[in-house]
Parts: structure tokens; C-alpha cells; sequence
């Protein structure tokens, strides 16, 4: 068990950048405080599946990386997904940056 | 030399070792695959090397999975490049910026094969999203030009790329103000398929981002006859424009049985996404700002980004551009803005010795 209140570390994204001891996937996650419970949860899961997809699993996972492994274009989440993050509250967030945006008007008028 | 490993970064290391010139070993290219080695494309990748510079030397062992880069100067000039048709001309284009501003003679080169796809640049994400970038540093006269447009799987489509101001050293770079976008445009292209898809597709992507309440302006580009290779296909490329001239760009292409509205509601969140992730430039464009930043003179360069913009990929271009020329870009908090950090880069002072001489 952990110890009451025990504070994660705050680690320097440039220090991370650069310790080429640890994977760059280690270091965003490090960076982002999610190593501990990412590891938990993933060691949980992994147990039962672990015997049937022993022999495949590493394969596959390279062959479906390999087309991400030379590009910049970002790649988002599913759709469906997208769909429901952008809801309005998202959107008035985002039109705000547009200059002349209409959003609050229309808002205010009709509730579009 | 240094060693690589994998395919992770093959473009950018290979530009990396033309622009530094070190030559390189990029050992265990897929050695655990069924089909180990180099690709296709990655061959004509290295052909397209061949043919911008001069003395380059390159050494590939029997099963394909180890290469040896000796580079060579940059010489450009005019060439013809047929691209494989597992990749589209964007993935060989973007090579070429990275190295064609620093070459002997003027680019005029032709690219023919796919001009769209869904992994790489399309033509236009290069002319509308790439080139605005090259102009931030001194790169003046960049032109695409889409001669033919060609669809997977048969291609046939034509590009030409004209870069005609070569330069000695990148401008220097401070970009720390992330100002209010103006309105968002757009193009929705097809080929050999009903003209009304990119009816559809334009009033369908205004449908969607009307909600934001800007200026939306789309341009229909519709291809016909012997321009418009043999496969049907549609596309669409949305991008907003800041005051300070910094644009964001998404682009996509229609899958088999889609429906255009499918397509636009795609590029529409994909837009969002990138809008939301992003301070000056888009993720997809930070790898060329951060590479013409590291080549300007030793000057400190500054480039706000968002930090949902470091990823994985981001770091190992880092630790690339570290191994190459030395150089650390460090990362310091905004004070002004929560979730965003600046970028700051020292450059490399390299010097286009060309252009020196000439």
C-alpha cells in the first residue's frame, strides 16, 4: 500500500526530452503524471490475455505503428468520439479565437 | 558515423544528414517483419536523394534492412520524379523542403503519381499548409502547381514544385503571440465522380462550422478528362489564416462508399482538434518550423506551442536533431498562457555554401 500523501514528481519536459535513457513514450507519460496508475491498471488487464497473445501481440503492434513512425499529421480520435467532445460549451470556447465570431449573437438570439 | 534504428524519422534523418552532412547507418529497417527491409517508397525516397545532390554515396545490405548514407552536396535543378503508388508525391515533396532552400540551382521539379492520400501531405496541404511555413523564413518563391490530379490506385496525377529563392541561412524566428483567427477556407476537389459530391461536401462542412459563427469561404475544384488520372476520388482541406498570418490546415480524402458528408464531418473535427491543440503552428507543420529554426543563425529563435503538441513523435525528432547538430531546444513555461510552452532554439549557424560562393 502507499504511503498517505505522498506528492507525484513534477518532472522538466526538457530533461525528459533529452534522457535517452528512458523511451520517449515513458517520458509523456512520466511528464504527465500518469506513469503509476497507467502501469497498474495496464499489469491488471494484461494478465488474462497474456498467454493468448503472446507470440502476436509485438508483431502486430510494430506493423501498426510502422505507417506513424515517419509523419507529423497527427492522428485524433474516433470520430464518434469528436463528435460528442465538441459540444457547445467547446465550441464558444474555440470562437472566441475566431475574430467577428457571430456564436454569442446567434446564441443569444435563437439559441442555435 | 551515427547509428539509427528502424524506420522511425526516415525522411528527417536522411535531411538531417544531407543538411549537417554526416553520413549515417540506419540499421534493423522492419528485421522483424515478414517483409524485412526497406520499402518501395523508401528506395525511391533514396532515388530522390540521388537525384538532388551530388557525391552522395549510398550503401544498402543484401536484405534491405541496413543503409548507409554518405551525403553529398545539394545541387536541385530540374528533375522528374515518378513516385510508387504506396505513397503520394506529399511524402516526397516534404522531404524536398526540408533541403531543396539550400541547393546549388533552383528547383523545377516534376513529381508524378498519387497527389492525395490518406498518411501524407496532399497537394494541397503542401501548397496551402507547407509553403506559408517556408515563406516565414526567407523562403520566398515556392510554387505548387497540380498539373494532373491522380487518385489511388492508379495515380497518374502530375505535380510541379518551383522553388525559386534559394538562401544562405534561415530568417530567425520569434513567434509568441497566438492572435485571433480571421476566417476559415477551404477546397473540396474531385475526380471522376459527380461534380454534386463536392456540392454536397461544401454545404455540408459550412453546415458544421457555421456553428463557430465565422466567414467561411470554400472553393470548388472539380477535374475532368485526361487531368484527372483514371481513379475516382474526392477530397477536401479546410485552414484558417491568423492575423498574424500563421495558418492551421486539416485535410482528408474520401474512403471507398463514403459519402462526402462523412468527409467533411472528419475534416471539420480534425480542424477543431488541431485548432484547439495548437498555439502558432499545427502539430503537422511543427516539424519543418522546428528544422528551419535549428539551421538559422546562432541566434535564439522563439516559437510558442501548446503542450497537447509534445508527443512521442516530437521527442524523437528532438533527440534526432540533438544527435545530428548537437542542439538542445529548450522548452520553458508561458507566462502568459497556462497550457503553453516556448520553444526556444539556438541556431545552428549552418550556412548554405552555395549560395556562399555564388
Amino acid at each position: 500500500t502507499r504511503l498517505q500523501g505522498s506528492v507525484k514528481k513534477t518532472w522538466d519536459i526538457t530533461k525528459l526530452i533529452y534522457m535517452n535513457n528512458i523511451d520517449p513514450a515513458d517520458a509523456i507519460r512520466r511528464w504527465k503524471q500518469e506513469e503509476e496508475e497507467f502501469t497498474d491498471d495496464e499489469s491488471e488487464e494484461n494478465i488474462e490475455d497474456e498467454d493468448e497473445d503472446f507470440f502476436t501481440k509485438k508483431f502486430d503492434a510494430s506493423k501498426a505503428a510502422d505507417a506513424n513512425l515517419d509523419t507529423f499529421i497527427p492522428k485524433h480520435r474516433p470520430v464518434e468520439e469528436l463528435k460528442s467532445k465538441w459540444n457547445d460549451q467547446k465550441l464558444d470556447e474555440l470562437a472566441s479565437r475566431f475574430l467577428g465570431s457571430t456564436r454569442k449573437i446567434l446564441n443569444g438570439n435563437d439559441g442555435d | 558515423m551515427l547509428t539509427f534504428q528502424g524506420t522511425r524519422n526516415f525522411r528527417i534523418r536522411l535531411a538531417l544528414a544531407t543538411l549537417s552532412g554526416k553520413p549515417i547507418k540506419i540499421e534493423k529497417v522492419r528485421s522483424n517483419e515478414l517483409n524485412p527491409g526497406l520499402t518501395d517508397y523508401e528506395i525511391s525516397i533514396l532515388r530522390l536523394l540521388e537525384t538532388l545532390t551530388n557525391g552522395s554515396k549510398i550503401e544498402i545490405s543484401y536484405t534491405g534492412t541496413t543503409l548507409i548514407y554518405y551525403p553529398g552536396l545539394i545541387t536541385g535543378g530540374t528533375f522528374t520524379h515518378n513516385c510508387p503508388p504506396s505513397k503520394s508525391v506529399g511524402y516526397f515533396i516534404e522531404l524536398v523542403l526540408y533541403i531543396a532552400p539550400f541547393a546549388k540551382k533552383k528547383i523545377n521539379a516534376t513529381f508524378k503519381g498519387l497527389t492525395s492520400s490518406h498518411e501524407d501531405y496532399n497537394a494541397e496541404g503542401i501548397r496551402f499548409g507547407l509553403l506559408p511555413i517556408l515563406e516565414k523564413f526567407g523562403v520566398r518563391d515556392c510554387q505548387l502547381h497540380i498539373l494532373k490530379r491522380g487518385f489511388a490506385p492508379t495515380g497518374e496525377g502530375e505535380v510541379k514544385l518551383i522553388i525559386n529563392s534559394l538562401i544562405s541561412t534561415p530568417l530567425t524566428l520569434h513567434a509568441l503571440e497566438s492572435s485571433k483567427f480571421v476566417k476559415i477556407k477551404g477546397i473540396a476537389y474531385c475526380c471522376r465522380v459527380s461534380p454534386s459530391i463536392v456540392n454536397r461536401l461544401i454545404d455540408s462542412t459550412k453546415q458544421q462550422l457555421k456553428r463557430l459563427g465565422c466567414e467561411i469561404d470554400i472553393t470548388a475544384d472539380v477535374w475532368r478528362g485526361e487531368s484527372s488520372g483514371k481513379s475516382p476520388g474526392f477530397g477536401l482541406m479546410l485552414y484558417t489564416d491568423n492575423k498574424k498570418n500563421w495558418r492551421i490546415f486539416s485535410e482528408d480524402i474520401g474512403n471507398a462508399s463514403e459519402v462526402p458528408e462523412d468527409l467533411s464531418t472528419r475534416v471539420v473535427l480534425s480542424l477543431l482538434e488541431n485548432l484547439e491543440n495548437s498555439k502558432i503552428v499545427g502539430s503537422n507543420q511543427l516539424g519543418l518550423v522546428l528544422i528551419f529554426m535549428l539551421l538559422g543563425k546562432e541566434d535564439l529563435g522563439r516559437l510558442k506551442i501548446s503542450k497537447h503538441q509534445i508527443d512521442e513523435n516530437l521527442i524523437w525528432l528532438l533527440r534526432d536533431i540533438k544527435q545530428m547538430f548537437g542542439i538542445e531546444i529548450y522548452m520553458k513555461e508561458d507566462e502568459d498562457e497556462e497550457d503553453a510552452f516556448i520553444a526556444t532554439v539556438k541556431g545552428a549557424g549552418f550556412t548554405n555554401t552555395n549560395k556562399k560562393i555564388a
